[in-house]
């Protein structure tokens, strides 16, 4: 367990930089708040709320897309792979990463959230529960991208992931319910289409689900990871 | 008797998915390495040393045949807690030395004060203490191998793969990373050492192996070989200088080399001739001349194939 924490803490320290950028975008949209008139502006307000968070899933689709490329490329994982690390923990800490760098996000985003939409008058009562749907979403999609990733290059690992994650919402017209398959179309449009309004209903059966189906790409991962070469050029 | 690595008719070819083709890049490589030795592992560039080690660390998956590593099969995780890692062209964090080289003990699963004491030992051992707290990113090329070996030594392991561990260092580094070596090996240690620089490999290896294009080629102990085919190299005057094919003359001194077991034959012959023995000298061949009559052999070997 120990060592998943390692490769974890270590992938959010070698992408930093990005979280810090991240972080710094979703500070401005705090200051943009406190500047506006969000009385006046309020619906604005909450539309870029929205927008803002759910592009975490989006980054957590490139983070998992180009984790192991990256490694590989700067040849950087042969010194990891060198030590009692098996390749599932390699894996696991990869995920482990990408959601403690989703979180670091969410969480940002909650306190400025909770904030400015305070102030501009919403409930802010389900604005947590909102943050706990994007790590959840963006859990399940960093881990297809990273599943993606163990055998296509970065940007194609994107786009079978785009795929796949999209498929949801095709699925949504043959019938209700349908679009809990993958739930990351599910817990990123109850994001968008919340109204914070205190009565609105958020389920827990989405959330479940997003775990339980990161374990099993997480699984199939795994799989196929345990068969790739890692020592052979990326190029 | 325990072996610390060994190949069992290991054969891996690379295919490229878009062009179909194909390269063999070791082809039935069998090698045992026993415990407590160190292991000259040679080759030309190419020659399959990379691939060996890959598949004996578990980073690739041979096409047939298998191998063990400390008793167990290649790629089983647990094994690689007793086995220090330096690969070609090291790559690692950049973080400051010391936390680097702790970051390494710890997935080998060190911890607490044991894991602050090997990181030191380790960073002192390849002479980067007074460097622990600057970052890698900063360092030069050598400095980055020191520390490169520092992680590979953090877990104190039994066993010790090297690919070109020498080839950035400067040669006072290169002279304590020899000395680290035998001090290993003095400890019980294996090392198993891929390095081109042969005169490295010529004083500190028990044994050797070459392997070309794929294929083992020679194989012995350094001593052995070393002495395998020697020659003796006569000087003499009074002779001339056609007497002995391949003589050369300078100022009436005739100077040529001849197979050792020959010596006694080539003497009486000059004392045949007239001609006055100056000198009678072994000629020692030596680790580079060798890798070169094998591997230039193997070329004329495949030509002539072809």
């Amino acid at each position: 367990m120990r060592t998943i924490f390692l490769i974890a803490v270590n992938f959010v320290r070698e992408q930093r930089w990005p979280i810090l950028v991240l972080l710094l975008w979703v500070l401005l949209l705090a200051f943009l708040g406190l500047v506006t008139d969000v009385h006046r502006q309020r619906e604005d307000l909450l539309f870029i709320f929205k927008q803002v968070a759910v592009y975490v899933v989006v980054f957590s689709v490139f983070f998992g897309g180009s984790a192991i490329h990256n490694e590989r490329k700067s040849r950087r994982i042969l010194a990891v792979l060198s030590k009692a690390v098996g390749r599932q923990q390699y894996l696991s800490g990869l995920v482990g990463g990408i959601t403690i760098a989703c979180t670091i996000y969410c969480f940002a985003l909650g306190i400025t959230g909770s904030w400015t939409l305070g102030e501009a008058g919403f409930s802010v009562q389900q604005v947590w529960f909102l943050m706990l749907y994007l790590v959840a979403a963006s859990m399940l999609a960093g881990t297809i991208a990273l599943m993606f990733s163990t055998f296509l290059n970065p940007f194609f690992a994107a786009g079978a992931t785009a795929m796949v994650l999209g498929l949801p919402a095709l699925a949504a017209h043959v019938g209700a319910g349908w679009e809990y398959i993958i739930p990351v179309y599910s817990l990123s449009a109850a994001v968008l289409k919340s109204s914070f309004n205190p009565s609105g209903d958020l389920l827990w059966i989405p959330l479940g689900v997003a775990v339980l189906e990161t374990i099993v790409f997480w699984v199939l991962a795994a799989r196929i990871f345990a068969r790739m070469d890692i020592a052979v050029s990326v190029e | 008797m325990v072996f610390a690595l060994e190949f069992e008719n290991l054969t891996k070819e690379y295919r490229s998915f878009a062009s179909r083709r194909r390269l063999l890049a070791l082809d039935g490589f069998s090698l045992r390495v026993e415990t407590g030795e160190i292991f000259g592992f040679l080759g030309p560039n190419g020659a399959g040393k990379s691939t060996a080690i890959h598949l004996a660390m578990g980073f690739m998956r041979p096409t047939s045949g298998t191998g063990r590593m400390l008793g167990q099969p290649f790629g089983y995780a647990r094994a690689r807690r007793r086995v220090g890692f330096l690969a070609e062209n090291v790559a690692l964090y950049h973080r400051r030395a010391e936390s680097l080289v702790r970051f390494y003990g710890a997935l080998n699963g060190l911890r607490g004060s044991c894991l602050a004491k090997r990181a030191r030992e380790a960073l002192e051992a390849v002479g980067l203490q007074d460097q622990a707290s600057r970052n890698v990113g900063k360092f030069s090329r050598g400095m980055l191998q020191r520390v490169g070996l520092a992680q590979a030594l953090v877990n104190d392991p039994d066993l010790l793969i090297l690919d070109e561990p020498t080839s950035a260092l400067d040669p006072l580094a290169r002279v304590a990373v020899r000395e680290l070596l035998l001090k290993a090996r003095e400890d019980g240690k294996t090392i198993f050492l891929s390095s081109h620089l042969l005169s490295e490999v010529e004083l500190v290896c028990d044994r050797v192996a070459v392997l070309h294009r794929g294929r083992l080629v020679r194989l012995g102990r350094t001593v052995d070989l070393l002495q395998s085919g020697e020659q003796t190299e006569i000087v003499a005057r009074g002779i001339a200088a056609n007497a002995f094919a391949g003589a050369m003359v300078q100022d009436g001194v005739v100077r040529f080399t001849i197979e050792s077991s020959k010596q006694r034959t080539a003497l009486e012959r000059v004392w045949s001739l007239g001609g006055e023995i100056l000198s009678v000298n072994p000629v020692r061949r030596s680790l580079e001349d060798i890798f070169l009559e094998v591997t230039a052999d193997q070329e004329s070997k495949g030509e002539g194939a072809q």
